[in-house]
C-alpha cells in the first residue's frame, strides 16, 4: 500500500487556514510577551517538549497555533532544524544547580533540609471566579528570610550512596561530543541509558504521565516514593575560543529522583530531567525508569514502549496523519470485504462466515478486528 | 569557622567573589548576566577607543545541555539552548568572544567588544568599575531570590 497524491480542493485549503487564523486574531509581539509573562508554566512544558530552550519562541509558537500544544512543539522542533550547533557545554552536575525547590517524600530529614520553593502543593485549588468580576487576583508578597537559602546542594542519591543505602556503580567518564545525542542517531533498542534520558527529556507530558500512572497504578514491578524533586536553574558552562569555560547564562531545568525497596538492603532509584519547569513529567518519567528494568515485552513500563509511544512529534503526528485522505487504503479493505463476503455467500446461504460481521454499519471495524495480529506485534504502517 | 561539619560546609552559600580584570570567567560570566542596557553602553563607550575588529561571528545557534544522571552517573543530553555568539578579532590578534542564553545579537557583540577592550586594557579602571557594579547587582538579586527560598524552608512533623 502506498500514498497517493490527490488534486484540488486548494482554495479550500487555503480558506481553512485563513478561517483558523481568522479566529486567532492578529499575533503580535503584545501576545507574545503577555504569554511569556503570564504562562511560565506552559512555555516550560513547551520548551521542555521542543528540547529547545528559549522562552521567547515557545510563547511564539503558542500564540501562532493559539495553544495547540502539539502545533507549537512541532513549529518549534522544525525551527530547531534552521540553526547551527554551536557547542556542547559543559554537563550539568546536581552540586551546582540554583537551587529553588527541593523536597523529598522519601526523607524527613534530608541533609539541606526541604525547601518548597514555589509550589501549589498545600494551597487549596478554588477557582478565583472574583477575578471576572472585577476583584483582581493580587499575589501576597513573599515574607522573606534574613539570610538566603545555600543555593547549592547535592544529590540525595549521593547522600544515600555515602551511606550505603544506594548502590554506587562506577561510573564511565564520557567526553560531552561522545555523548550518543538522539538528534543525531536513531533511537535503538536496548538503548544506551543516555539515550532513554534524552528521550525522557524530550518526552510528550501527558505521554509519560498516562504511562508513568499506569506504572504507579500497579501495572508497573515498583511503587514509587519521591526520593527527591528539584526545581532549579543550570548553568550553560561553554568554552571561551582561548580555553577558559564560563558560564553564559542559566536555564530552568527539573529533576526527579524516585525511589523503590530493592528486596534486598538497598534502595532502587529512577531518575528523569527536563528543560524547563514540568514536575508531573520529571516523576512520571523518573517512575518509568524505575520499572525499565525487568518488564515484560509490550508492558507500558518497557523501555521500548514507553520511548517510542511518548515522542510528542511522532506520536500526534501519526495520529493526526489519520485525517488525510486514506481513500486507496480503505477502499482496499473494502474490497477485500466485499470480496470475502461474496466467497461466504457463494459457499454457503445459512448465515455469514466467520470472521466477518453481518452488522454492514461496523463491517470495517469488523474487518480491522479480524486482521489484527498478535498484540505483542503491534501493527505498524510503515509501507503506507 | 570553628564547629562546622563537611555537611555545613557542603552547604555553605558562595562567598561573593568581586571580579577582577585578571579571571577570564569571572570577568565573562559577569558580562553574561549583565545588565542588558548597562552593556551595550559600555561597549558604545569603548569602541572609539579600539582599532577597527573583524567580525568573524555573528549569529544565534544551538548548545546542547548534558546533565549527569544521579543514579548510574550516566551523561545525557537534557535538550538545546538557543544562544546569540560573537567572535572578533582586532588588528593585534586579541579575540574578543560572547556568548550569552537567547537572541540577542548586539549583546553578544557588546560581550565581545568588552572582552577584547579588558585583555589590550583599554579604560580598564572603566571595565573594572563597570564589573564590580555589575556582580555587586547580580549577586544581590540571587539573595533576593535566595531569601524568598528560604522563607519557604519547612520542618515536616510525623505524629
Amino acid at each position: 500500500m502506498a500514498y497517493v497524491a490527490t488534486r484540488g480542493g486548494e482554495r479550500a485549503i487555503a480558506q481553512a487556514e485563513r478561517l483558523y487564523r481568522e479566529d486567532l486574531g492578529p499575533v503580535d509581539r503584545d501576545r507574545v510577551t503577555a504569554i511569556a509573562r503570564s504562562l511560565p508554566w506552559l512555555v516550560d512544558r513547551v520548551m521542555g517538549e521542543a528540547s529547545l530552550y528559549e522562552p521567547e519562541l515557545a510563547a511564539l509558537a503558542l500564540a501562532q497555533t493559539g495553544g495547540d500544544l502539539y502545533e507549537a512543539v512541532l513549529l518549534l522542533r522544525a525551527w530547531r532544524t534552521t540553526q547551527p550547533r554551536l557547542a556542547i557545554a559543559q554537563p550539568v552536575t546536581q552540586d551546582r544547580l540554583f537551587t529553588l525547590r527541593r523536597i523529598s517524600a522519601a526523607f524527613k530529614d534530608i541533609p539541606g533540609g526541604q525547601i518548597l520553593g514555589p509550589t501549589l502543593d498545600y494551597s487549596h485549588r478554588i477557582l478565583a471566579t472574583g477575578v471576572l468580576e472585577d476583584q483582581p487576583l493580587t499575589p501576597a508578597p513573599v515574607q522573606k528570610a534574613d539570610h538566603p537559602a545555600p543555593p547549592h546542594h547535592p544529590s540525595l542519591a549521593a547522600w544515600q550512596k555515602a551511606q550505603g543505602l544506594v548502590a554506587d556503580p562506577p561510573r564511565e567518564e564520557v567526553a560531552p561530543d561522545a555523548i550518543p545525542d538522539l538528534t543525531r542517531e536513531p533511537l535503538l533498542f536496548p538503548a544506551p541509558r543516555a539515550h532513554r534520558l534524552q528521550s525522557l527529556a524530550r518526552a510528550d507530558s501527558g505521554g509519560v504521565l498516562a504511562l508513568g500512572y499506569s506504572a504507579m497504578r500497579g501495572y508497573g514491578n515498583a511503587h514509587p516514593t519521591v526520593n527527591e524533586l528539584r526545581l532549579a536553574e543550570a548553568e550553560l558552562r561553554v568554552r571561551h575560543p582561548r580555553g577558559t569555560v564560563f558560564s553564559a547564562g542559566r536555564v530552568k531545568i527539573s529533576q526527579a529522583e524516585v525511589a523503590a525497596k530493592n528486596g534486598g538492603t538497598r534502595i532502587r532509584l529512577g531518575f528523569a530531567a527536563t528543560l524547563g519547569w514540568n514536575e508531573v513529567k520529571v516523576i512520571s518519567a523518573a517512575t518509568l525508569d524505575l520499572n525499565a528494568a525487568g518488564a515484560a515485552k509490550g508492558a507500558p513500563t518497557e523501555e521500548e514502549f514507553f520511548l517510542y509511544h511518548t515522542e510528542p512529534v511522532e506520536a500526534s503526528g501519526f495520529c493526526i496523519h489519520f485525517k488525510l485522505p486514506h481513500y486507496v487504503t480503505f477502499q482496499s479493505s473494502l474490497d477485500a470485504m466485499r470480496d470475502a463476503k461474496a466467497g461466504g455467500a457463494a459457499t454457503t446461504e445459512t448465515g455469514p462466515p466467520a470472521g466477518c460481521s453481518d452488522r454492514s454499519g461496523d463491517s470495517a471495524g469488523a474487518s480491522a478486528a479480524a486482521a489484527l495480529p498478535d498484540p505483542v506485534e503491534p501493527i505498524r504502517e510503515t509501507t503506507e | 569557622m570553628t564547629g562546622k561539619t563537611e555537611e555545613d560546609r557542603m552547604f555553605q552559600e558562595d562567598a561573593p567573589v568581586a571580579p577582577e580584570l585578571g579571571n577570564h570567567a569571572q570577568l565573562l560570566e559577569t558580562l553574561a548576566r549583565a545588565d542588558v542596557a548597562r552593556l551595550k553602553a559600555l561597549a558604545e563607550t569603548l569602541l572609539p577607543s579600539l582599532p577597527a575588529p573583524e567580525i568573524l561571528k555573528s549569529g544565534t545557534g544551538l548548545v546542547m545541555l548534558p546533565m549527569r544522571d544521579t543514579v548510574q552517573g550516566t551523561d545525557f543530553h537534557l535538550g538545546e539552548v538557543l544562544v546569540a555568539e560573537a567572535h572578533l578579532r582586532l588588528p593585534s590578534g586579541t579575540e574578543g568572544y560572547g556568548m550569552v542564553i537567547g537572541r540577542d545579537l548586539e549583546r553578544a557583540m557588546a560581550m565581545a567588544v568588552v572582552d577584547a577592550a579588558a585583555q589590550e586594557n583599554v579604560q580598564s579602571d572603566r571595565i573594572a568599575d563597570f564589573l564590580s557594579e555589575e556582580a555587586a547587582d547580580i549577586a544581590a538579586r540571587d539573595r533576593d531570590t535566595l531569601r524568598a527560598v528560604e522563607a519557604t524552608r519547612v520542618e515536616m512533623e510525623t505524629f
